[in-house]
């Protein structure tokens, strides 16, 4: 086998073997012979442990050959007219590191959460969820064109919306869960336009006729306004995913998962996607100086936000999550400055560190009431900084605008969506006068 | 095999096989008109619908192996032929057969009484035998069978009354405007020559008919009240085939002049109407309620395709037409089995039936993932060919289809944690998934998976399908009869576009 052809194998590894422990847990939970515990912890395991060590062999061969990028074409999936969708995975200095990141913390996670969630009646849907998240991150990651990139964002936006409501039985968690959806969708918009203008423009997806696959080099190959619509719509698409105001309220309600995928979610991966996908097509925004603006101006605002609001909660994991959202809104800043090699050294030493947190939060908390029962009382947090900069007047302000969330939520609620469902309430309720009218019911109803 | 023959010899077994599917759901359908097998009625309607999509697959594999090329018996009149099996109608029989032995194996039993069997496979029949046809005059009759047995069915529901009243204003208003736009089209047609008054005033009352009978906006109201009134099994099988569609291929589209004019109207109000239909879905109290809006949104979105200029936009509506008939119909399938244990399922508040039938809810999540667009399933890639056709056509369309979408999303995600989520009821029994439901589901959605994993057989005949009928090419032979196949010149070569869309008809 040539040297093409086995780090071609190593790559299509680092994405079957997550994929493949999807189906053989998940195949039999559909068809009602649910897997064991073990069996369904060792499958997992074994994919994700499978991926990372591909990761590794492939950064190794990467390595010995100076991080030239590999493309390897999987061939076209489908060719209607100028629409050619090819599946095209790349891997290169960017990809590789990321999937060998990524899986690895997968693997992590799921030896954790084998103890964590023992027992627990929904223990197999979340280890699946877990293996379609690693699908999809994986495909995402090593994707070399856009078709491949949106159905691993996609499979990670679904998974994400599961595990939110992965406690079905829990009224909040289910609403935060049809939150979060409802904002990925949203903003998908931007993925799927992308999609549209790339293809228009190149005549297929792939990101080699985009940009030059030379990480973090890459050179762009389309004119500056094609590449100013496309980074637009790319920006728009990564808001929802790294919770970027007015997209923010849906993180800190994400909490309500488990504590595990909350970890690798809004802690380490998901929430980072959106920065990954501008990374990769950073040729792109160095010709877009409208988009690096919006970067950094959205970027901007929603750390300060969420450092603010974050300083006012109550409860660890809404701390944690308004830490993380204040990071990766730094890393996209970084992004629109037009860093390349720190937004990923940022995301990656962020990850750990705000998974490491999250994982620990439980039994932190634990440690905490252990730790009062010993003083026989309240351990007392000094919050002076604020008070030494800010009037009295500034700091209740600022207080309130702060527990309020930055009236971002009350803002987005009264004036978009509660307008919109109130139209589409009242549109189906002369539906259902309609049908009653013509049916005679109504008449009948009133003699 | 069938790949052995030679073209000849497949194309010489067409004609047996196309009546062969036909016949068997009829034959099914008298049998139980005659009381035969009462005691076991699953086992007829099972039969007669597994025989249906044998024959309806071996039709498919013989168009193949015959050369992919339209295949024609009897005297040509008006646009078409008695019987016509091009791409479309290759693709389109086994679909509507796999559909109907989905819905008699998950049918509970008493779905399956003699009048309810007989009533759903003589619609089926009728649509089967539609399919296979571009006669306009035949058209017209097997139009009407295939509304009668939906309105009885209707009717003989309980609590089906409401709905049948508006099924038949609706319908009957479809079924009259079809007959005298036939007509009129017949005697002025407009396939091989621009049209007169005669013609032109045909396919307005043609596209009324279509309008109707898809349920596009402002005549959209009966098709989720079918929904919420009908048996289910009478509700997918008059809904999903999309007669309103197939009709508006065979009669509107291939016109010597270009795009029909009314074929645009069609196109724009099944925009408003696919996202009129997901907002809808957003916000509807009841399972069925959202079935049927979601169902209406995902059929406008396939008509509003068939205007298409671009061969990825028709060739993405063809592709939706499938994909989102077989998700919708696992839905409903899903919904079906739900309502057999629980009855009606209200979506105001959270239902906790996660913990009765996990295994159902993992199916409702899949199909309704794959109404959406799931990766990996062939709504994926019928998703990306319509956005991407539509926004080349036609910026608004593609903005309209893109919100249609994201719509119908939110209204699938809030469904399934209204009828999944929340606290179980204390002492709610659990009811393990059934064999005969479990089978049909998996089908179902192996099938949307293996069509996304390899879908070039199905979009390469689509393909030529949509070449043949926008050309529409005459036969080379102008034979009649049984033993002359008339052969439409192949079509591999990529798509001839139509005339520039909105070119004066007179």
């Amino acid at each position: 086998m040539t040297g093409h052809g086995l780090l071609a194998l190593l790559v299509i590894c680092q994405l079957a073997a997550p994929a493949l422990a999807l189906v053989a847990v998940g195949f039999p939970t559909l068809v009602g012979r649910a897997p064991s515990e073990t069996f369904t912890r060792r499958v997992v395991g074994g994919g994700f442990g499978a991926a990372f060590a591909a990761g590794l062999l492939t950064l190794a061969a990467l390595a010995f050959r100076g991080f030239r990028p590999e493309v390897v074409h999987l061939g076209s999936w489908f060719s209607v007219g100028h629409h050619d969708a090819t599946i095209d995975l790349v891997a290169d200095a960017l990809s590789v590191p990321y999937v060998c990141f990524s899986t690895g913390l997968c693997l992590l996670v799921n030896l954790f959460a084998g103890k964590y969630l023992h027992r627990e009646p929904g223990f197999t849907r979340f280890f699946i969820l877990l293996a379609l998240f690693g699908t999809g991150m994986n495909l995402m990651v090593l994707a070399g064109s856009i078709d491949v990139l949106f159905a691993g964002w996609e499979f990670v936006g679904i998974s994400s919306t599961l595990l939110i409501g992965f406690f079905l039985e829990r009224g909040n968690a289910v609403r935060a869960a049809l939150r979060a959806f409802i904002t990925y969708r949203v903003c998908d918009v931007g993925l799927l336009m992308a999609s549209v203008v790339i293809h228009r423009a190149v005549g297929s997806g792939d990101f080699e006729r985009l940009f030059g696959i030379d990480w973090p080099s890459g050179t762009c190959l389309v004119p500056a306004a094609t590449a100013t619509v496309i980074s637009l719509l790319l920006v728009f698409a990564t808001l929802g995913k790294t919770a970027q105001v007015p997209f923010s309220g849906w993180l800190a309600r994400a909490m309500e998962g488990p504590t595990p995928s909350s970890a690798i979610f809004y802690g380490a991966l998901s929430i980072h996607a959106g920065a990954y996908v501008l990374l990769r097509c950073e040729a792109l925004l160095e010709q877009a100086p409208l988009a690096q603006w919006a970067l950094i101006v959205i970027g901007t605002g929603t750390a300060i936000h969420a450092t603010l609001v974050g300083s006012v909660q109550t409860d660890l994991k809404s701390t944690l999550a308004y830490a993380s959202m204040a990071q990766a809104s730094l890393i996209l800043v970084e992004i629109g400055l037009g860093w390349r090699v720190i937004p990923l050294v940022h995301v990656v030493s962020h990850a750990i560190l705000r998974s490491l947190q999250i994982l620990r939060s439980p039994s932190a908390l634990h440690d905490r009431h252990e730790l009062e029962a010993a003083l026989g009382g309240h351990p007392g947090a000094g919050n002076g900084r604020r008070r030494r900069w800010l009037p009295a007047r500034w700091e209740c302000g600022l207080y309130r605008v702060a527990i309020e969330r930055g009236y971002e939520e009350m803002v987005v609620g009264d004036f978009v969506v509660r307008p919109i469902h109130r139209l589409f309430e009242r549109a189906a309720a002369a539906e259902r006068w309609w049908i009653e009218w013509l049916a005679g019911d109504r008449v009948r109803g009133r003699r | 095999m069938i790949e052995n023959l030679s073209p000849e010899t497949a194309r010489d077994w067409i004609l047996p096989a196309a009546l062969a599917a036909i016949a068997a759901p009829l034959a099914g359908s008298v049998l139980a008109a005659l009381g035969v097998a009462r005691r076991m009625p699953r086992r007829l309607a099972v039969t007669s619908a597994s025989c249906a999509l044998a024959a309806a697959m071996a039709v498919t594999l013989l168009w193949e192996a015959g050369g992919g090329h339209a295949v024609t018996f009897g005297e040509k009149v008006g646009g078409g032929w008695p019987l016509h099996i091009d791409g479309l109608a290759a693709v389109l029989l086994p679909y509507i057969a796999l559909v109907e032995l989905a819905v008699v194996l998950v049918a509970p039993r008493r779905a399956l009484e003699e009048g309810a069997v007989m009533r759903t496979f003589l619609c089926t029949a009728a649509t089967l035998a539609l399919v296979c046809t571009s006669h306009p005059g035949l058209m017209v009759p097997l139009w009407v069978a295939t509304v009668l047995p939906v309105w009885l069915s209707t009717k003989a529901n309980p609590g089906g009354r409401t709905a049948a009243r508006v099924f038949a204003v609706y319908l009957a208003a479809s079924t009259a405007c079809l007959a005298a736009g036939v007509a009129m089209l017949v005697a002025d047609p407009p396939w091989e020559r621009s049209s007169g008054l005669t013609g032109v005033a045909g396919g307005w009352l043609v596209a009324i008919a279509v309008m109707i009978r898809e349920g596009i906006f402002p005549f959209h109201s009966w098709y989720p009240a079918l929904f919420s009134g009908a048996p289910m099994s009478t509700a997918l099988t008059a809904t999903m085939p999309q007669v309103g569609a197939y009709t508006a291929v065979r009669l509107l589209v291939g016109h010597a002049d270009g795009v029909a004019s009314e074929l645009e109207l069609i196109s724009q109000a099944a925009l408003v109407t696919s996202v009129y239909g997901a907002a809808l879905a957003t916000v509807q109290r009841d399972l069925r309620g959202f079935i049927g809006f979601l169902a209406l949104s995902q059929s406008a979105v396939v008509l509003a395709g068939l205007s298409g200029t671009l061969p990825m936009e028709l060739n993405g509506a063809f592709c939706l037409w499938i994909s989102s008939g077989i998700a919708i119909t696992g839905i409903g399938l899903v919904t079906w089995a739900l309502e057999s244990r629980a009855g009606t399922i209200p979506l105001d508040s959270l239902q906790g039936r996660f913990w009765d039938a996990p295994a159902l809810a993992g199916f409702f999540l899949l199909f309704g993932m794959a109404t959406i667009g799931l990766p990996g399933t062939f709504s994926f890639i019928a998703g990306d060919l319509m956005v991407s056709g539509t926004l080349d056509d036609q910026l608004h369309a593609g903005l309209m289809v893109i919100v249609s979408t994201v719509l119908s999303g939110i209204a699938v995600m809030r469904c399934w944690f209204h009828v999944f989520g929340g606290p179980s009821a204390v002492d709610s029994p659990r009811h393990a998934i059934l064999r005969r439901e479990q089978v049909p589901m998996t089908v179902l959605f192996l099938t949307l998976v293996a069509m996304g994993l390899n879908p070039r057989p199905v979009i390469t005949m689509l393909e030529r399908a949509a070449t043949q009928i926008l050309e529409r090419s005459p036969p080379a032979d102008e034979g009649h009869g049984h033993d002359a196949a008339h052969l439409a010149p192949p079509a591999r070569t990529p798509f001839a576009l139509p005339e520039k869309k909105g070119t004066p008809r007179c």
